[in-house]
């Protein structure tokens, strides 16, 4: 556990607000990773960030050292800061169809060659087919697959048991298989397994 | 089950991840969570965002298609109650306008007359009732009265006496007809 992370949720307890500046300097970008790999735009990310940020200058939610790290603990907010953002979601009619704003920043020492728009598109199209995934599979994949967690943090994000992680991130990417096959973007075999699990 | 991957998805997967971590915070966010370190703005993000979405018009709320759907919904009842009422008025309007008198021909009880031969005689300019048995002072005519049970009574003719014989009970000079 990273004892300055512990020492400035200590501090913003405290009422101390420019420990908020440090944990966002450490945890921001992270956070910003979960949050685009949830989302279609990145507004809507940034804005998840920010409000996760928020909340925990209201002090609307307790950290317990003891349940795990700042980094679980900071995700945990801003996964419950995505369900909510999805709940609300679902009343609105976004007028543009496809509503995807993420573009990563273009690697500095690479030109834009052929290879390197080519990985873009793969790139895009695969992110394109995770967003179709279900929230619940959606998180998972990004924290373990994206962020590399480690299953008992991710357990702890998500606030369940190891053997739910492993069984969600199992159907998740096996959801995510059928998907880029579909999109042609991976070459399937289909064995029975799989298609049972499919089914 | 197995924590495998498709090695296919797993260099998509990488590709992804790459390009992830290249995400930064912009500096609008930078901006913001130092308006929070600085205490001069705590609004959650997402509810201007809202706002501010609503305000452009990009993004409408399925619930202004509900409210829309509802008051249609309402319009179409209301309009099928004024209907009904409509429909029920013009019935009422036709009864309203049925005569409640009777017809001309209706009558409580079966119409029912009985005619009457009056004598009478002409004199001094006037048609005067008289003894049938009493001795002619001047001409002589028969009265044909009607009487009806709905309480009309009219003069069927007067015809001169010489004309016509009393066939029928003449005793009080008034005698009893079928009409």
């Amino acid at each position: 556990m990273n004892n300055d992370d512990v020492e400035q949720m200590a501090r913003l307890a405290a009422g101390d607000t420019s420990a908020l500046r440090g944990l966002y300097e450490t945890h921001g970008r992270a956070l910003l990773r979960f949050s685009a790999a949830m989302c279609r735009s990145r507004q809507a990310a940034e804005d998840l960030v920010h409000d996760t940020f928020v909340a925990l200058l209201r002090g609307q939610t307790l950290f317990d050292p003891a349940q795990g790290t700042v980094f679980g603990y900071l995700c945990g907010v801003l996964r419950h800061r995505i369900s909510r953002y999805f709940r609300h979601e679902k009343r609105w009619v976004a007028l543009d169809a496809d509503g995807d704003t993420f573009t990563p920043a273009p690697e500095a020492h690479e030109p834009g060659t052929v290879e390197e728009i080519a990985r873009s598109e793969l790139s895009a199209a695969f992110r394109r087919a995770m967003l179709e995934l279900p929230l619940q599979h959606r998180e998972v994949i990004a924290l373990c697959d994206l962020e590399e967690l480690s299953y008992a943090t991710v357990a702890g994000i998500l606030d369940c048991p190891v053997g739910t992680v492993r069984s969600r991130l199992h159907r998740a990417r096996a959801l995510l298989t059928l998907r880029l096959a579909s999109l042609e973007l991976i070459e399937l075999e289909m064995d029975e397994t799989l298609a049972q699990e499919l089914s | 089950m197995t924590d495998t991957l498709h090695p296919q998805i797993a260099t998509l997967l990488e590709l992804y991840r790459r390009d992830l971590r290249r995400t930064a915070p912009s500096n609008d966010l930078d901006a913001r969570v130092g308006d929070l370190v600085a205490g001069r703005s705590a609004r959650p993000a997402a509810e201007r965002a809202a706002a501010a979405a609503r305000r452009r018009g990009r993004m409408r709320p399925l619930a202004g298609w509900a409210a829309a759907a509802g008051v249609g919904a309402l319009a179409i009842f209301a309009g099928i109650v004024i209907g009904i009422r409509m429909e029920h008025g013009a019935q009422l309007a036709k009864l309203a306008a049925t005569p409640v008198s009777p017809p001309a021909d209706f009558s409580m009880w079966p119409r029912d007359s009985v005619a009457l031969q009056i004598p009478a005689e002409y004199s001094q300019g006037s048609l005067v009732a008289v003894d049938p048995r009493a001795a002619v002072s001047g001409k002589r005519y028969w009265i044909d009265v009607v009487v009806s049970n709905d309480g009309t009574v009219r003069i069927d003719q007067i015809v001169p006496a010489d004309s016509k014989n009393i066939s029928q009970g003449s005793h009080d000079g008034i005698t009893l007809q079928n009409p």
